[in-house]
């Protein structure tokens, strides 16, 4: 029953939609990262691709310009990260309930703007897939990894970019000793609060990016509430990613793959009843929380406020 | 310029409640205050918008002065939905229909408290007192849409795009296989769900695995569905059987046919009854009944062998004077 899963055809489909299926999670939980990192964890991720997913939909279908589309993603996430950041760090409002708000007000606003700009259900020629040359010929791997538009592409090459940043400039280790003793860093004279508007202002740009995946590198369409979830995934797995830009990217894949495999599973007819796939990727990740809590290490000062006074 | 608008608002506002009292003086007929809760919305290209459309034809033929209309959408959460049904009955709305098998409890425990309101929901078939129940035989033009998938498929490979195993999807799915089943038995149709009624990027990753798998015909229900049809569109090659309402305007080149639905008719049975001051029903939408329809989309007609029609008509006609019974599953 299980043999037609084997065949190469079927796990190159696997292994190839995990591949594209990851790419909304890297982006939002890379740029979520930056944010915690600093302290500041937003849980607004879920309204920022919301609003992200719309403005890059509407921008190209009025403009007729994925490119144009994905900016004004970038531009609207960039203007909701500054609102999150001047709740949570000029005004040191507490951080779950802001974010909550954020998430409320795009997933509000979206659906009120779609209604008010678009209101029928219509599609766009969004991003196609680009085979790289040579790399798209590798057997597999070729199918697997280089068949692709340029945003999935994009999505993993921020994992070493992440990486690089976070650990090896100075900016980047300014980011982690503000994400855990500001009081220190702020003596040494870095400014915490410029440090924790850029941090989330560049992990909602990435959000508001990860939305416009959906809408011009996936669906080519908008409908109400397309983000489905995606980004409160995306915040649990910079938990499940340890705040590190390769465990999110190794939890990302593991999802998407399990979520891919169960796809699979149902359209090949293997008779298991649907709701142990469907539940699968997330039992998947429940577990490995679970078995790597033991030690967990995060930002020490996440989800406080810094004041200096206080 | 202010003390003159200020006039001319109590005027306004003066006159409103007069009107407003003789209205209630004379009403011999009461004007139909419906309100109407969806799970989605009302552009969703599916299953809310096609009830959506059916009421507001409905409207349009009383006239907007015997009829009112207020809409809440994205209630797909049963307790927020619960929320706005009793302020509508708090209102004075007189027929609140909730468009979904899921409202079914939390109408069961607020009709009793307004008993002069009628409430509606579907699909289902548990009716009583003022609570209406219609029922689409989702599996009718499934049968019949299962008859021109399976004489048509050239790869025997028939996918299914379902949402969560339930309602409608289940009646729908039952009867599209039978239809397959009865024209040709090597076609293999093949159910997934993606958990979900809405998420669009889910259900076109499910048509793509689907047509990697060698499917050429699809189908589905529910709202999620648009981004399958867009999925199918853009790999070309490949066919979509729609439900509740013609999809065809989403992918004229793909779309071959649509079971719609005509709620007009249910919204209009729900209004008469009130009106006459009858108890619940079980509302049946069926090709008997002409509440059911099989549309083909003009554009890719001609691509549907004379013989397929020949073989849906005459299943629709022994559906019709009831020769033919499509099965719906046990319990």
């Amino acid at each position: 029953m299980f043999a037609q899963l084997l065949h190469p055809d079927v796990i190159i489909g696997i292994l190839a939609t995990g591949v594209r299926l990851a790419t909304p999670f890297l982006l939002a939980a890379l740029g979520e990262m930056f944010a915690q990192r600093s302290g500041v964890y937003n849980l607004g991720v879920e309204g920022v691709m919301m609003m992200g997913a719309f403005s890059g939909f509407w921008v190209t279908l009025t403009t007729g310009s994925p490119w144009l589309g994905v900016l004004a993603a970038l531009l609207i996430g960039a203007v909701m990260g500054l609102l999150m950041a001047f709740i949570s760090v000029t005004l040191q409002a507490e951080q779950g309930i802001s974010g909550i708000g954020l998430y409320m007000f795009g997933w509000g606003l979206a659906g009120f703007l779609f209604r008010l700009l678009v209101g029928y259900v219509t599609s766009v020629d969004g991003f196609h897939d680009i085979p790289l040359p040579g790399l798209s010929r590798i057997p597999v791997l070729g199918t697997v990894f280089f068949d692709h538009n340029w945003m999935v592409y994009f999505s993993y090459l921020l994992i070493p970019i992440t990486w690089y940043i976070l650990f090896k400039t100075t900016w980047g280790l300014k980011v982690r000793a503000v994400g855990v003793t500001p009081e220190a860093a702020d003596t040494l004279g870095v400014s915490v609060a410029r440090i924790r508007y850029t941090c989330v202002i560049i992990g909602s740009m990435l959000a508001g990016m990860a939305g416009a995946f959906l809408t011009l590198g996936h669906t080519n369409m908008y409908a109400d509430n397309i983000t489905a979830g995606r980004g409160f995934i995306a915040v649990a797995l910079v938990y499940f990613g340890r705040w590190t830009p390769l465990g999110i990217a190794g939890g990302a894949l593991l999802f998407s793959t399990v979520d891919a495999l169960q796809l699979w599973i149902q359209v090949l007819g293997i008779d298991i009843p649907y709701e142990f796939p469907v539940m699968a990727p997330y039992v998947l990740t429940i577990i490995v929380l679970a078995l790597v809590s033991g030690r967990i290490w995060q930002p020490a000062a996440l989800g406080r406020p810094f004041d200096r006074e206080g | 310029m202010k003390r003159w608008s200020w006039i001319l608002i109590v005027v306004l506002l003066l006159t409103t409640v007069l009107t407003a009292c003789g209205g209630k003086q004379e009403a011999q007929t009461e004007k139909i205050r419906l309100a109407l809760i969806l799970p989605s919305t009302i552009d969703d290209m599916a299953w809310s918008q096609s009830m959506y459309e059916g009421v507001m034809a409905v409207q349009k033929e009383m006239g907007e002065d015997k009829m009112e209309v207020a809409v809440s959408e994205r209630l797909g959460n049963p307790v927020d939905a619960g929320a706005a049904i009793r302020q509508y009955a708090d209102q004075g709305y007189n027929i609140i229909i909730a468009h979904g098998s899921q409202y079914q409890n939390v109408l069961e425990e607020i009709a009793p408290d307004y008993p002069d309101v009628s409430f509606a929901y579907g699909t289902g078939y548990e009716a009583h007192d003022n609570i209406f129940a219609y029922d689409p035989q989702a599996q009718e033009g499934a049968y019949l849409q299962g008859i021109i998938a399976g004489m048509m498929t050239k790869s025997n490979i028939i996918g299914v795009v379902g949402p969560v195993e339930a309602g409608d999807a289940i009646k729908y799915n039952y009867g599209f296989q039978q239809g397959v089943e009865a024209v040709n038995p090597d076609a293999e149709v093949r159910i997934a769900y993606t958990g979900s009624f809405g998420d669009i990027a889910k259900a076109a990753e499910l048509a793509k695995a689907h047509m990697d798998a060698g499917a050429d015909f699809l189908t589905g229900t529910a709202q999620q569905v648009v981004g399958a049809i867009n999925a199918a569109k853009e790999h070309g090659g490949v066919y979509w059987l729609s439900n509740d309402m013609d999809q065809s305007s989403l992918a004229p080149e793909t779309v071959i046919s649509a079971q719609v639905y005509h709620w007009e008719k249910v919204v209009q049975q729900i209004i008469d009854a009130h009106q006459k001051g009858e108890t619940g029903k079980h509302i049946v939408l069926s090709f008997a009944n002409g509440a059911l329809e099989l549309k083909y989309n003009p554009q890719l007609e001609s691509q549907i062998p004379q013989e397929v029609k020949d073989a849906v008509e005459q299943a629709k006609q022994q559906i019709i004077d009831g020769t033919l019974t499509v099965k719906l599953p046990e319990n």
